[in-house]
């Protein structure tokens, strides 16, 4: 009998009501701020006694709201996720943080909070390089963001309280890295569909709860005999936003996918926060620099034009090689969203690197909606079996 | 022995039956129309009485095209890309990019070493395949398969700027009441056609031979429009339609026979032209 209570199982409920939680801790009188990326640092949300929620869209819900708000040639993923707010699915949230990771997230966010007034909200601006300036205007703009936190919050944030949350959450990426440890074996004993949906319930918790849940979900995962059938083809999927189940079910009908570089999936919990004397320039490092998203421009060498093409595109993706080698990768699906420049723009760099490294890759466009399903399909297949 | 190949396009469905010595016994094709769960069986069942044959009497059956998942009675389903790929090759052993323009997409493919390496589909909108020609032909008046024609009688092609095939209806109308020729009109959206498809081609690397296949290739003003936007030579099969459902017949008898030389059994649907009457959730 499946315990709903813990584990896959209760990844999986979360997962199809991802708001109960976050509503039952509201009642009980906890603050609910909202984020729509992962670029925001949760930790400073947390070291004050809040709780963070991540917000989605809804691939199965037409978008009907957003259009009076939003142009239409945009991206999908901050229209359905405006949509959902409009229809009153996110109608618990007290507050709401942005970040200036991309265009779509800053403009939409804005219009976010002219139609829907929560008592708080903040951007946090967020430089496009990986400069030394960058970073100090980065500790700065962090710096702002804890302070109108603790304005709304009614309490300073002491540095002690903020390093231990920089190590409960450092707690989770830990356990994250340690589950994506069980998609190495052949074939991987938790499929990208069980994972998408355990990282999607640790957007829906509060950190703690998180970690109960990723630690009850490792030691089943290791002591299961139902795990994925075997398929010939491990792939890795590179995305910007990678949320959906239906999504992950077309990839895992005909291969393993064991590791994906999404926002649903590695990318926010690959690395740690390195633990420094003010823990604002360890979150300033890590989340500018360690976050792999296609929205920073990666040089190797500053101002320098790199004239090897190869040189440059290792130190941009390198990381990759890791995962390629670590967990036999012999495939990967670039699955862009229409309209999304910053991960278009790097999917040419990312297709020669994967090239290089004698990975067959292809890269596939969708929009976000029910209907790009059965294309995505026919796409899918059509390069699982050129690899078959 | 005898191997089956059913492709259900969005526009046609075409089916192929084959002997062991790849030599095609009977081919089938009608439009595919809303209901392509029932006519698939309507079309094989056409194709075994051209043949002589019985359902029974078929090895191994390959559906493809974007309707495979509703054909029950096939034992297996390949995308069109790898199809077409294989029976282009079958036509013509050198070639090394086909490019297949159908009536609502049109499809690129790299093949090496005999087998699909790299595809690039249409996904934007309907400018680039069949239904382009579709709706302007209805726009104009003309009928479908006058069009090419026509088209080789221009001398002066007029450019329609605009890609968006409902735009385009406008920009033609508007450039008849200006007084320009009927046929350089039609030249231009040929070209228009060929230069959305030459651009996605290009996203892979064009290299000879080079096949043109599907509906569309039997316009000569397409092929000519295409030599042009491409700057090479084409290959044109005898019949531009049948290379899907061709090469979905070659893969039955492909893996057959390699199941059969391994001495291991290969899963088969029951042997009955059944209507489908819902979707079915392909089951792994």
């Amino acid at each position: 009998m499946l315990d709903k209570s813990k584990g896959l199982s209760k990844a999986r409920e979360i997962y199809q009501n991802r708001s109960h939680r976050v509503k039952e801790l509201k009642a009980e009188g906890k603050k609910i701020i909202g984020y729509p990326c992962m670029y925001v640092p949760l930790e400073i949300i947390t070291a004050l006694g809040l709780v963070s929620y991540r917000t989605y869209g809804d691939i199965a819900e037409p978008v009907t709201e957003a259009d009076k708000a939003l142009p239409t040639a945009f991206c999908p993923i901050m229209r359905t996720c405006l949509d959902c707010a409009l229809k009153a699915k996110d109608d618990f949230l007290d507050g709401m943080v942005a970040i200036h990771s991309c265009d779509p997230q800053d403009k939409t966010t804005r219009v976010w909070q002219s139609y829907i007034s929560y008592p708080y909200f903040h951007l946090i601006d967020m430089p496009g390089t990986l400069r030394t300036q960058s970073l100090e205007y980065f500790k700065g703009q962090l710096n702002d963001f804890k302070k109108t936190l603790e304005s709304f919050a009614g309490k300073e944030l002491p540095s002690d309280k903020l390093k231990a949350a920089i190590e409960l959450h450092n707690r989770q990426r830990a356990l994250v890295r340690e589950l994506y440890k069980l998609t190495k074996p052949d074939p991987p004993l938790i499929s990208g569909t069980e994972m998408l949906q355990v990282i999607k319930a640790l957007m829906s918790l509060p950190a703690a709860e998180g970690n109960e849940l990723l630690t009850q979900v490792i030691s089943e995962v290791k002591e299961r005999k139902d795990g994925p059938e075997k398929k010939p083809a491990r792939l890795l999927i590179w995305s910007s936003t990678l949320d959906n189940i239906d999504i992950m079910q077309l990839f895992e009908a005909g291969a393993n996918v064991v590791m994906d570089e999404s926002c649903g999936g590695i990318r926010a919990y690959r690395a740690d926060v390195k633990l420094t004397d003010d823990p604002l320039d360890g979150l300033s490092d890590y989340y500018l620099k360690e976050i792999t998203c296609a929205r920073t421009f990666r040089e190797a060498v500053f101002g320098e034009a790199r004239k090897d093409y190869i040189a440059d595109l290792d130190s941009r993706f390198g990381y990759l090689k890791d995962f390629i080698r670590g967990w036999n990768i012999n495939g990967a699906i670039l699955f862009l969203v229409r309209y999304c420049d910053p991960f278009a723009f790097e999917m040419p760099s990312l297709k020669d690197y994967l090239d290089h490294l004698g990975i067959p890759n292809t890269y596939i466009e969708y929009d976000y909606t029910q209907g790009s399903l059965a294309p995505l399909r026919t796409r899918v297949e059509a390069f699982l079996e050129t690899i078959d | 022995m005898y191997f089956a190949g059913v492709d259900i396009g969005s526009t046609m469905t075409k089916t192929v039956l084959m002997d062991t010595n790849n030599k095609v016994v009977s081919a089938i094709k009608g439009p595919t129309g809303p209901e392509h769960r029932q006519l698939a069986n309507e079309v094989m069942k056409m194709a075994l009485e051209q043949a002589n044959l019985q359902l029974d009497d078929i090895s191994y059956i390959v559906a493809t095209g974007y309707g495979r998942l509703n054909v029950p009675f096939a034992d297996r389903q390949i995308t069109e890309l790898t199809c077409h790929a294989r029976g282009v090759l079958s036509l013509f052993p050198d070639v090394r990019t086909a490019i297949d323009i159908g009536g609502q997409d049109a499809k690129c493919m790299k093949i090496n070493s005999g087998k699909l390496v790299n595809f690039v589909m249409n996904d934007k909108c309907a400018a680039g395949t069949g239904r382009f020609l579709e709706i302007l032909a209805a726009t104009l008046g003309i009928k479908l398969e006058d069009l090419g024609d026509i088209s080789l009688k221009s001398t002066k092609k007029v450019q329609i700027s605009n890609f968006c095939t409902i735009f385009a209806q406008q920009e033609v109308v508007s450039r008849l009441s200006e007084g320009e020729k009927l046929e350089d009109i039609i030249a231009g959206l040929h070209d228009a056609l060929a230069s959305r498809v030459a651009g996605l081609a290009r996203r892979l690397k064009i290299e000879p031979d080079v096949v043109l296949t599907g509906g569309v290739a039997k316009n000569a003003g397409i092929v000519k429009a295409m030599k042009e936007n491409l700057g090479c030579e084409l290959l044109i099969p005898e019949d531009p339609l049948l290379t899907g459902a061709l090469g979905a017949a070659i893969l039955a008898k492909e893996r057959f026979s390699k199941a059969t030389a391994k001495g291991e059994p290969i899963p088969t649907k029951p042997r009955r032209l059944e209507k489908a009457t819902f979707f079915t959730k392909e089951t792994s």
